[in-house]
């Protein structure tokens, strides 16, 4: 200990102080992100007495230092000696929660929140709770914006008298005349009605939560947006008997909201609202109003409801499940399939397929079917991509046969559709179809497909095909490689197209495995060793590197025999690239071996 | 040609099979957010008003404006209700024409008219189609409702400016929810509705002095929250047009309010991504402010220095345009005052590897007052400009900037030649200097991260560090979020 007083120690300061100072941003950032290490380097004492209140007093930067300071701030508690000295690290953290940067300001209250778990109790009260109302109170918007979520860690640790000096502090919050403390206050009520008595949540907190959910006086709808957001947690706390009476006729109210931002925050926290006011109520007035935002004259309303279709008829109370969902939520479905938005169509093709395990054979077949099939032929691919996307969730209620009639031209429309993107996503459901749908099917209908996409024009769709190449080999066995597949992938060699007869070296690296030994040494591998000799460096270079990686499979024999005479070749090849592949080829399958 | 390209190449070629990205334009895309519009209500057309005798008038004057209260959803297919449409297109035109007359604007009609404009122009904002909006590159959408939406604006403008007109009266109906809800409509992506909603708050401003300001905080609540919440708000340019002029009319000395205003709003709004589209009147705003007062020039560009542009080359020259602005009317006393930081960033603008900035850096040397004051503070700004300058002389790619920096360079030669000649002198010199600080500051480091671990090794302290607080981690876990940089410190927490 004795040792590192020397005047060693007074280095870390020295050097901390002239980066911060230096010019550089860059070299203050680091100087920054280094301070544990400073301060492990001055120990707790002089960490305290020294670094802290240095740190508080040069508190003007650019604020990518000022958000490095305050995250690592929040990590200090030990480098200042503990719970007993933790709130030490409160007067520099309060002058970040006031500046004007968000992120900045975020991260400082994040940070707060971190060390007001590290106070004793008493310190809690003696110093967390007076920076609290030092900030609520402050005088420019950005301190108070910040004093919002700063409630609900203290709170369940204090005395019933701080508690309510606490609860006045956030009465003015939700009051204040700035927007923007309204609305962090309104975004943090939900957490901290989680650790309110409920004697004050109903006489508190619910009427500001009233007020600030029809913000009326300043018709401000993203108050009023996020008030739904605190309605979720809210309504999960009350209990039941008193739903009804103080949550309900606003939630009724935001459901119907002149604002379609508000009644899209409702449609999109549905299902949490759902479950939060329970079985009941959800009965008698949310189907109702779910419909209605079902039917809603904006997209994007009808979109987010569209979206929770699903989830929502299975939180349905089984008792009214069924007859609600065809007496009520089914109607809106069907004029959802032929909506005019194609985002709103594509958010209920992706779920509306999880419908009939809920329903059952008999209604899918009369009901839900139909409607399947229309979406199967919607002009917007993505629609048509989300219906066989989920197509696992029918396949177990009444089998695929009857969709595949429909199935098989989207899917060949899809195959060849101009956005690459489009192709890009059904390659990658291929497997699960070959797998849903059968070998013979697969074989009569979607083999010529998955063969046209190696000569894809876009590397991507080439790369996606061979990596399905792979899955379908997984599926169907190396038996049926062989005949299907194989002779297809070896044609290519011959191609006049260098990219395709690379293609069958990317084949070759990933079907060799699966295939097994058998078929890679008796017909990959000639190839691939055919094609060292090619007239293009990069297919040259390509069969260094897929020698690499089958070679693990080889024994040694022909490793000595085949791989390593043709790759001493390509060592010697003119072309650098070649040469360099070749290189690392050999070394890898001499440690191997 | 073909020899070299190939058919194969062709054939992979990915733009070969290119097709147009983009829909087949769309007719002038529109939208209009209408909640459960009431429609449903056939108008009946009523007689003409100059038809009526001037008894009845007063009467048929409201009816109309009642008639023009009546809501359509244009976004909707509404065949049905074309002709309703009609008779209220009508009843708004008549009413155009009379409200101007005198005689017109009696106590009674005040509400009436007020209502009826809160009734058409107050509405929620439909959706954004285009979420990333590009103002340069995307039509806007247009408000479907226009057709009517117009007439009304008209028939507010007239309303205001009528010879009749009294605040005293309208104030009642014009309050600060009217206010607050006229605020918000300059998000409306349409700029026909965005150019008269700027002309209506004008002469609400200039004619309701109890109004003024609440207006201005008001629209500093929606910069601040364009500025640290959402990034998006299509009208920014608009207002700050309306504040140009107000800003003229402000009494010297400064409030505190105003300067306050200037400080934590206009200058973060630099920092906006879509600050191009509305640089211009921010600028303005900006200058106005020091015009009136030259000792905001200082904290002003502080301001910008402090949010100048990292990557966005465009915004870069932007800030410079607006330095140059301040420069041309700041006073030399302040001059002095922000040379030397303003300068240690026109030496990395004069060296940016983007022409665009260099060039436009480079041209403040054409400006005559500013060249007068960079020659009274020669002594000060050569030795900051001069390494940068000296270097980009050799080897900026762009030729146009090598020229100019050649012309920089001789005026300073002109300027001031001994100092010049002490500056070529010393570059090199002063260059080993630099690398050599650099290395020891390396040095530093590495030292420092040596004592860190021998501290952790032999200091007790550290040992004894955390007695943990009741309700936390036990010991084992709590030094697992205590993220030292050592592992021995690690281990020895975990004692």
């Amino acid at each position: 200990m004795a040792a590192s007083d020397s005047d060693d120690s007074l280095y870390p300061i020295a050097v901390l102080i002239d980066e911060l100072r230096n010019e550089d941003v860059q070299l203050r950032l680091n100087s920054i992100k280094k301070l544990s290490t400073i301060a492990l380097a001055l120990g707790v004492e002089r960490t305290r007495s020294e670094l802290i209140p240095f740190l508080t007093d040069t508190i003007y930067d650019e604020d990518e230092v000022l958000l490095a300071l305050a995250e690592q701030l929040g990590n200090f508690t030990p480098l200042v000696g503990g719970q007993e000295h933790v709130h030490c690290l409160l007067p520099p953290l309060e002058s970040l929660a006031t500046v004007e940067e968000t992120v900045v300001r975020d991260k400082a209250v994040e940070s707060l929140r971190k060390i007001a778990a590290d106070h004793s109790t008493a310190d809690l009260e003696a110093h967390f709770v007076p920076l609290v109302k030092r900030l609520a109170s402050g005088d420019w918007f950005t301190s108070r914006t910040s004093a919002c979520g700063l409630f609900s860690v203290p709170y369940p640790r204090v005395s019933s008298q701080v508690k309510a000096e606490l609860r006045t502090h956030f009465r003015n919050l939700c009051g204040d005349d700035t927007p923007m403390v309204r609305r962090a206050a309104a975004g943090k009520m939900g957490e901290f009605a989680k650790v309110l008595e409920l004697e004050y949540l109903k006489s508190d907190l619910i009427p500001l939560w009233t007020n600030l959910a029809s913000d009326e006086q300043v018709q401000n709808d993203s108050v009023r947006l996020l008030a739904v957001e605190a309605c979720v947690s809210i309504a999960s706390i009350l209990p039941r008997e008193d739903l009804e009476s103080l949550v309900m006729p606003t939630l009724k109210n935001a459901a119907e909201d002149k604002s379609w931002r508000v009644r899209y925050m409702v449609a999109d926290k549905f299902t949490e609202l759902q479950v939060a006011v329970g079985p009941e109520i959800t009965k008698s007035d949310l189907a109702p109003a779910f419909q209605g935002l079902l039917k809603d004259c904006e997209a994007e309303v009808r979109a987010a409801a569209a979206n929770k279709v699903k989830e929502f008829c299975e939180n349905l109370p089984a008792d009214v499940r069924e007859t609600t969902i065809m007496t009520n939520i089914l109607p809106c479905v069907k004029e959802l399939v032929t909506d005019a938005n194609q985002h709103v169509k594509s958010a209920l093709a992706s779920v509306i397929m999880g419908l009939s395990p809920i329903l059952g054979k008999d209604n899918t077949v009369e009901h839900l079917l139909p409607l399947f099939l229309i979406m199967l032929k919607d002009e917007c691919p993505e629609v048509r991509l989300n219906i066989i996307s989920n197509l696992d969730c029918v396949n177990r209620v009444i089998g695929i046969t009857q969709l595949s009639q429909s199935l098989l031209p989207a899917i060949v429309e899809l195959a060849e559709d101009t956005k690459w993107r489009v192709r890009l996503a059904i390659i990658e459901y291929m497997p699960l179809l070959a797998g849903q749908l059968g070998q013979d099917f697969f074989d009569e209908k979607l083999n010529n497909l998955c063969m046209a996409w190696l000569v894809d024009h876009v590397y991507a769709i080439r790369e996606a095909a061979t990596n399905n190449l792979k899955k379908l080999v997984e599926k169907f066995g190396s038996e049926w490689a062989t005949s299907k597949i194989v002779p297809k992938v070896v044609a290519m060699a011959q191609d006049p197209n260098y990219l395709h007869r690379m293609t069958t070296l990317f084949c070759v690296n990933v079907l060799a495995e699966v295939c097994g030994v058998e078929v890679t040494v008796s017909v990959f591998l000639p190839v691939v060793l055919k094609l060292a000799s090619d007239a293009v460096p990069n297919v040259r270079f390509n069969v260094a590197k897929t020698l690499q990686k089958i070679g693990g499979l080889f024994d040694a024999e022909t490793v000595n025999s085949q791989l390593k005479p043709c790759l001493d070749k390509l060592k010697t090849d003119q072309d650098f690239d070649v040469k360099y592949y070749a290189s690392e080829a050999i070394l890898v399958l001499t440690e191997a071996a | 040609m073909s020899a070299a390209t190939g058919p194969v190449t062709d054939k992979i070629d990915p733009f070969s099979k290119k097709q147009s990205v983009k829909k087949p334009k769309q007719k002038r895309s529109q939208a209009s957010s209408r909640y459960k519009a009431k429609g449903g209500t056939e108008l009946v057309p009523l007689p003409q008003l100059k038809d009526a005798t001037p008894a009845d008038q007063h009467e048929l004057f409201i009816k109309k404006l009642q008639q023009c209260s009546v809501l359509f959803d244009f976004a909707d297919d509404c065949v049905s209700e074309l002709k309703s449409m009609e008779v209220k297109r009508f009843s708004l035109i008549e009413v155009l024409d009379h409200i101007g007359k005198s005689g017109v604007l009696t106590e009674q009609n005040y509400p009436e008219i007020v209502k009826m404009i809160a009734a058409n122009i107050f509405r929620p904002l439909p959706p954004a189609e285009n979420a990333e909006f590009d103002p340069d590159e995307d039509e806007p959408t247009f408000e479907a409702s226009w057709p009517h939406l117009q007439i009304v604006y008209e028939i507010v403008l007239r309303f205001l400016e009528s010879p009749d007109f009294q605040p005293s009266i309208a104030k009642k109906y014009v309050d600060q929810r009217f206010v607050m809800k006229l605020l918000e409509l300059f998000d409306s992506e349409d700029p026909r509705e965005r150019d008269l909603l700027k002309t209506m708050l004008h002469r609400i401003y200039g004619k309701f002095l109890g109004l003024r300001a609440f207006i201005r905080k008001q629209i500093n609540h929606i910069f601040l929250k364009f500025i640290y919440e959402t990034e998006h708000f299509n009208g920014i340019g608009e207002l700050l047009e309306i504040l140009g002029s107000i800003i003229n009319g402000f009494a010297l000395p400064l409030k505190a309010e105003h300067k306050q205003f200037l400080i934590k709003v206009l200058i973060p709004l630099h920092k906006a991504k879509s600050l191009a589209q509305y640089h211009a009147q921010l600028a303005y705003c900006v200058v106005q402010f020091l015009e009136k007062d030259a000792t905001l020039t200082e904290p002003v560009v502080l301001g910008l220095l402090k949010f100048w542009p990292k990557t966005c080359s465009q915004k870069e020259v932007m800030y410079l345009g607006e330095i140059e602005e301040i420069l041309d009317v700041i006073e030399p006393s302040q001059f002095v005052r922000i040379q030397e930081n303003l300068f240690k960033q026109m030496s990395k603008c004069v060296s940016s590897p983007h022409f665009q900035v260099a060039e436009r850096a480079l041209y403040f040397w054409n400006n005559e007052y500013v060249m007068s004051l960079i020659e009274e503070n020669s002594g000060v700004i050569m030795p900051i400009m001069f390494p940068n300058l000296y270097r980009i002389s050799k080897d900026h790619w762009n030729q146009t900037i090598v020229a100019l920096v050649y012309n920089v360079l001789k005026t300073f030669m002109e300027m001031n030649s001994k100092l010049f000649d002490e500056l070529t002198a010393s570059y090199k010199a002063d260059r080993q200097k630099e690398k050599k600080k650099e290395k020891e500051r390396e040095e530093l480091w590495k030292k420092l991260d040596k004592l860190e671990i021998s501290s952790t090794a032999n200091s007790k302290t550290v040992k004894a560090v955390p007695p943990m607080s009741p309700n936390s981690a036990p010991p084992g876990d709590g030094s697992a979020n205590y993220s030292p940089y050592s592992p021995t410190a690690h281990r020895l927490m975990a004692k």
